[in-house]
């Protein structure tokens, strides 16, 4: 423990590192080694700067230093300014408390403006800077690049966005153009007040990985890594490599020996210094997160130090049930039958059946079963000509071009096929010479008794034994048959959603040998990746965690989607390097402990105070995630689609970062609605923050409805990027049932 | 590195490679990165919205300071061998400045012409002459139709019908309206007389992420080309693409009513003598992918699925499919035979075998989509004639070693990933995207 705890501390010490957001990267001569304690820029003077222990909702008031906020609103040519009054948005902004300059530009993202703004910064010495202009999804970038040149930490710089939220929607109506562009503007000031510099957090990722699980993806995993020149410990649960191919023999569709597929990545792996190899043994402990796991093996006394992990542990046969498996030896699984047939030995005549154990209510389509139980019935008839092959399924599932010729090679090998119909499986009795195998087949119509020495179940798989361990271990999840979770089954199929854990092979979920090769070389790619940067960085977005009030619940590390927070001695502490920013540890913590940088309450308070300064009664205070739930916004934009000119919107970067206590604070202040938006179900940029937005959003109209709020002016709405039309039909719906 | 091709394949590689720290070059030969993905709806298994996922990696491909993004680019030429190809890039023009345009469109406003989009034609997709891809385009910018130039359009009401001079040796546009419109606003971006350019890069490696074409059926069979409600899957997944030409309202295409029966038929293009001679794997998914959202759409839809094999092979893939079921989609194991029109209600009439029951059926529908495959891309053949890339026997990109060594093309240093080496759903791509980048970086076998 006392070992755990003096680490935990020299990371803190090496790990923060300043710099400036993601811009930083390859112009590191900026970045300076600092301790946590010390959180100022080194360029701004910083006289904003407050500490970012979290401090109730209060009402925006100006920080006692002053503030020299600079603020650019674009006229996008005519854009915005054919429907936005912007003198009279700039001549708003100057009034603010802290806005020293204010100023109107024809294109502000012109080569010659952006100097503009720079020479503004360093001439007028501006310490927060506010942009008016088009979308923070497109032109955020280029603008926190250019205040960052001139020497402001770029998350001083604060994005309102009027000509998808003002200019293009409310082209007909100037005056409440104007009056929305101005209070977004004023809202933009209001948050810039309370701008803090971030800095971009990293930690160090050495080059040493672990994979566990010496099958074909696994030894082409750590084959991979090993030529890139990262040390590889690879852990194999048994006494030799190969993993399931070891009990195959030709490897249908291409006819290849797996003898010879497991031989030749074998010599690769033993041929390779960079890989240390430890058979007939397991992974007892990990601890830990990227960069920096400890991780314990059977026989061996002394963890390793590793920085990323691939589990490679591919899959087991389930035990069928019924066909008389267990109680009559010739009846067996492909695996079982595979291996004896190795050996030589006469099947005699063979039925196999499709589909057992799969396709059901509990688990889907074993996706190598038609390849292997094809290409184990062609075998028979290679083998042994005279012996007769009946070959019963509900469905083939060949695909893709590879198995064209296997297909036609299969049908010369005189199989009998029979389909039987998804709910009717044969039979499997014992005959007066062996076995009967009974079906109705649907393409002929007629029942069929087919004789059989041997019956073949080709039977569903699952996850390796050791699953429900690993899991843990890992911190990672798995479906109901132990075949682990990627973070996302299209966009991120080989990364767990912790950084720093990767997953390959059939331990995701069954395939074939190809695509097993090709997944453990694609998680060594992903693996690789920190490990040649040599780090792994958050991009200053992060939560911060005071732990004066905390009760040691617990909640937060339970929600985090990306293992970022570690308990230790129950006190949470986050290793900010993996933090993603997503805000939702801090929307569930009971106590207000939690405070994410860029996306304060108070920085948010404030907007919805500014919001809320004038007319409460006619706003709808949004909520609003920058990812599906923006995009929707702007794609309305995009499409010039009218709405009512009743929304404002505050951006949180996931729905799952909003705070019941602003949502309180809204409707104290008579807010005509508060509205969250989020990423259109299932999908959400941060695993599954809407999912627990959507439910703290139902403990909010509880809990505020006993307090008294009108809590049915809660509303949520969940967009997808292409929703345009639904966010504008839900802004009139709204505007219309509230009769504003 | 050189990685042709912007789909989702090529765009993973592209992020793989940039977040490793190796220098990138993107080329895609359209107007904006994206590929089929950036037009599909939803995605299966899990019917996540598809450009919501792939627009930030667009933007990232953007951001990203180790990638050059060349869209509108062709790859003309290849010499040398790995370590060190020689290649040469040609930029079309696209006629406005990548780096001037602010997307603003006030140039397709001004545009008088408005013609069919060539991939949403069918289902009302229109789009001027002066346009963008669509909106999440990367680079957001817009483009000008070549056909615009030089008068070609006069006859269609163009702007520049009837201009003498030709525009690549004009600087001062006071015609065009998409010009003059560009120029008030300041911007100066639509610039007719832009020429190609030509870019030569030195690699050490070369991917090729060309895709996949959706199947074209021949007009005839199934009435397709023929019965105005007789669409292809790709067309219908337009049609229901809320950011599609038709905002996601499922229309028949004859009558703008909203239908009440929708069939699909599988394995088009697949039938003896038809010109696709494997499984794409995919249209099963699509199929019930489609069937989903437009039960979820309406749930009085019905929704029938005339299928051989069913082919749910991919994770979470199955599972999917009972989503439909549960949905009330009606998977019927049926061989079709014949499809008539009604002249005068414009609804279908399906012949088809049902193999469960044993009998020949009727079934009548207000839509019938086509379930087609995914064939190689025209401009893959192309590349690889350029490459010197031998073919499979289907027209893909052909692999060394399919076994022991997936995505490497005969060609040492040139990979293959996504579509482009055969029918592929979108997480296999992303999955070999990462592979062939390790193979990319270790420039060898
Ligand atoms: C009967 C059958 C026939 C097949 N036929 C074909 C075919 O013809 N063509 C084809 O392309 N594919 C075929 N396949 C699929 C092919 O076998 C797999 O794609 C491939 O073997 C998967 O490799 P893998 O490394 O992911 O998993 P595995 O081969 O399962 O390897 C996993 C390894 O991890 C080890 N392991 C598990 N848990 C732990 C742990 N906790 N700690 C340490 N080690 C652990 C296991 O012992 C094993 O060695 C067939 C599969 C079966 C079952
Ligand atoms: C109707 C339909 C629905 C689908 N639905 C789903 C689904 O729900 N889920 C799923 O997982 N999959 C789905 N798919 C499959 C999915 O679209 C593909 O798996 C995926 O798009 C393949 O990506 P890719 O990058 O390989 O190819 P593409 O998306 O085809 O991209 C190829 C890119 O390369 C460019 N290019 C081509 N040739 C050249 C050249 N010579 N030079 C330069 N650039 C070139 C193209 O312009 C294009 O941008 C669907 C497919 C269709 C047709
Ligand atoms: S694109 Fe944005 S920043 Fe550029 S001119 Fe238009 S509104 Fe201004
Ligand atoms: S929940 Fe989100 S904000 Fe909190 S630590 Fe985890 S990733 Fe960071
Ligand atoms: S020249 Fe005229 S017709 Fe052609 S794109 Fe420009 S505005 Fe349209
Ligand atoms: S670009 Fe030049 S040549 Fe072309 S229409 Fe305009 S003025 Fe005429």
């Amino acid at each position: 423990m006392a070992g755990q705890k003096a680490q935990g501390a020299g990371r803190k010490a090496q790990g923060k590192e300043q710099g400036a957001g993601r811009e930083a990267r390859g112009n590191e001569e900026g970045t300076r080694v600092k301790g946590r304690g010390d959180a100022g820029p080194s360029q701004s003077p910083a006289p904003c700067a407050s500490s970012l222990a979290p401090s109730p909702l209060a009402p925006c008031t100006l920080r006692p230093a002053p503030c020299r906020i600079g603020v650019f609103v674009c006229d996008c040519g005519s854009n915005i300014a054919a429907t936005v009054d912007v003198p009279a948005v700039v001549e708003d902004a100057r009034k603010q408390a802290g806005v020293v300059h204010a100023e109107e530009g024809k294109w502000i993202c012109s080569v010659d403006f952006l100097s503009r703004i720079q020479n503004a910064v360093k001439e007028q010495k501006l310490d927060r800077v506010v942009v008016a202009c088009c979308t923070p999804r497109t032109h955020e970038p280029t603008f926190k690049a250019t205040v960052k040149e001139a020497g402001l930490n770029p998350f001083l710089l604060e994005f309102v966005s009027i000509r998808e939220q003002s200019s293009w929607v409310h082209k007909f109506d100037r005056p409440e153009a104007t009056r929305v562009a101005k209070d977004l503007v004023k809202m933009g000031i209001a948050k810039a007040r309370l701008l803090e510099p971030a800095e971009c957090v990293r930690i160090p990722v050495g080059k040493e990985a672990l994979v566990i699980g010496g099958g074909v993806s696994g030894m082409s995993a750590a084959v991979g890594l090993a030529e890139q020149g990262i040390k590889v410990v690879l852990v194999e649960k048994t006494d030799r490599l190969g993993g399931l191919l070891n009990g195959l023999d030709m490897l249908a569709p291409h006819t290849h020996s797996a003898e010879k597929l497991v031989s030749d990545l074998e010599q690769k792996v033993k041929g390779n210094p960079q890989i240390r190899l430890f058979l007939s043994t397991q992974v007892e402990d990990i601890k830990g997160y990227v960069g920096n796991y400890k991780v314990r093996i059977s026989g061996q006394a002394e963890p390793f130090t590793i920085s990323t992990i691939i589990a490679a542990t591919g899959m087991e046969e389930l035990r069928p049930s019924g066909f008389n498996y267990g109680a009559v030896p010739t009846v067996m699984t492909l695996l079982e039958f595979e291996r004896k047939l190795k050996t030589g030995w006469n099947p005699g005549d063979v039925a196999f059946i499709g589909c057992v154990e799969s396709r059901n209510e509990k688990r889907g389509c074993c996706n190598v079963g038609c390849m292997a139980g094809l290409q184990a019935a062609s075998a028979v008839r290679t083998g042994f000509p005279q012996n007769k092959v009946g070959y019963f399924y509900p469905e083939i599932s060949l695909e893709g071009t590879g198995v064209a010729a296997f297909e036609d090679a299969v049908r010369r090998h005189g199989l009998k096929l029979f389909r039987f119909a998804d709910d009717a499986y044969p039979t499997v009795e014992k005959g007066a010479a062996g076995l009967i195998v009974t079906a109705r087949d649907i393409l002929s119509g007629p029942e069929v008794r087919f004789p059989a020495n041997t019956v073949v179940l080709i039977t569903g798989y699952k996850g390796t034994e050791e699953a429900p361990k690993l899991k843990g271990l890992l911190k990672v999840s798995s479906d109901n048959d132990g075949f682990f979770q990627e973070a996302h089954i299209k966009l991120r199929p080989l990364d767990f959603a912790a950084e720093g854990v990767y997953l390959c092979g059939c331990a995701r979920s069954p395939k074939d040998v190809r695509t097993s090769i090709e997944e453990g070389m694609g998680a060594a790619m992903r693996a690789l990746i920190p490990m040649n940067k040599g780090h792994v960085e958050s991009e200053g977005i992060v939560s911060v965690i005071d732990l004066g009030n905390c009760s040691k619940c617990g909640l937060c590390a339970k929600v985090c989607p990306y293992n970022a927070i570690e308990l230790v001695d129950k006190a949470p502490d986050v290793i900010q390097a993996i933090c993603k920013g997503c805000g939702t540890c801090a929307a569930e913590c009971p106590k207000d402990c939690i405070q994410i940088i860029h996306f304060t309450d108070e920085q948010i308070g404030a907007q919805v105070e500014e919001a809320l300064k004038e007319d409460p009664g006619q706003k709808i205070v949004a909520f609003c995630c920058h990812w599906c739930a923006l995009g929707a916004v702007d794609m309305a934009g995009v499409n010039r689609s009218e709405y009512p000119p009743n929304v404002r919107i505050i951006r949180v970067m996931c729905s799952g970062r909003v705070d019941a206590a602003w949502v309180r604070r809204a409707l104290e202040l008579k807010a005509a609605a508060v509205l969250i938006m989020g990423c259109e179900f299932p999908t959400c940029h941060y695993i599954d923050g809407n999912y627990k937005a959507e439910k703290r959003v139902e403990r909010m109209i509880k809990s505020l409805g006993k307090k008294g709020l009108p809590a049915d002016r809660i509303r949520t709405v969940w967009l997808s990027a292409a929703d345009g039309p639904k966010f504008v039909a839900t802004m009139k719906a709204l505007a219309e049932e509230l009769e504003l | 590195m050189l990685v042709v091709g912007g789909g989702i394949a090529g765009i993973s590689v592209a992020l793989n490679l940039a977040e490793y720290g190796a220098p990138v070059y993107l080329v895609d030969d359209t107007p904006s990165i994206g590929g089929l993905m950036a037009r599909l709806d939803k995605t299966f298994p899990t019917n996540d919205c598809s450009i919501c996922i792939q627009a930030p990696m667009m933007y990232e491909v953007k951001k990203k300071q180790n990638i050059t993004l060349l869209t509108n680019t062709e790859v003309r030429r290849v010499e040398g061998s790995a370590p060190d190809f020689k290649v040469r890039l040609v930029q079309k023009p696209r006629f406005v400045d990548e780096s001037k345009c602010k997307g603003c469109g006030k140039c397709a406003e001004a545009c008088p012409v408005t013609v069919q989009d060539e991939l949403d034609g069918r289902i009302g997709g229109k789009r001027k002459l002066v346009s963008i891809p669509f909106p999440q385009a990367v680079p957001n910018t817009y483009v000008v139709d070549n056909a615009c130039r030089f008068g070609k359009k006069r006859a269609d009401g163009a702007c520049i019908g009837s201009c003498v001079v030709d525009c690549s040796q004009c600087r001062e546009c006071q015609i065009a309206k998409c010009v003059v419109a560009c120029r008030k606003e300041g911007a100066e971006a639509v610039l007719l007389w832009q020429k190609e350019r030509i870019i030569d890069v030195r690699v050490r490696s070369i991917v090729i992420a060309t895709g996949v074409d959706s199947y074209r059926p021949p007009e005839g069979p199934y009435g397709y080309g023929v019965f105005q409600n007789v669409l292809t899957n790709y067309q219908f997944e337009r049609l229901m693409n809320a950011g599609g030409p038709m905002v996601g309202n499922i229309a028949r295409p004859s009558d703008g009513k909203h239908p009440h029966r929708i069939a699909w038929i599988q394995c088009v293009g697949r039938e003896a003598g038809a010109p696709v001679k494997y499984c794409s794997k995919v249209c099963c998914m699509i199929a019930t992918k489609q069937s989903i959202i437009a039960k979820e759409h309406d749930p009085s839809v019905d929704a029938v699925i005339l299928y051989n094999n069913l082919k749910a092979y991919g994770k979470g893939f199955y599972t999917f499919f009972r989503r439909a079921q549960e949905h009330g989609v009606r998977y019927v194991k049926g061989r079709p035979a014949d499809v008539f029109e009604n002249p005068e209600t414009k609804a279908l009439t399906i012949v088809f075998e049902d193999l469960d029951k044993g009998k020949v059926e009727e079934l009548e529908v207000d839509i019938l989509v086509l379930s087609t495959g995914l064939v190689p891309g025209t401009r893959t053949a192309k590349i690889a004639k350029a490459l010197k890339l031998p073919l499979d026997e289907h027209g893909f990109i052909k692999e060394k070693d399919p076994i022991c060594k997936p995505l490497e093309t005969a060609v040492k240093g040139i990979y293959v990933c996504g579509g482009a080496g055969g029918p592929i759903d979108i997480s296999e791509s992303v999955s070999q995207a990462a592979a062939v980048s390790l193979k990319a970086i270790s420039g060898g076998d």
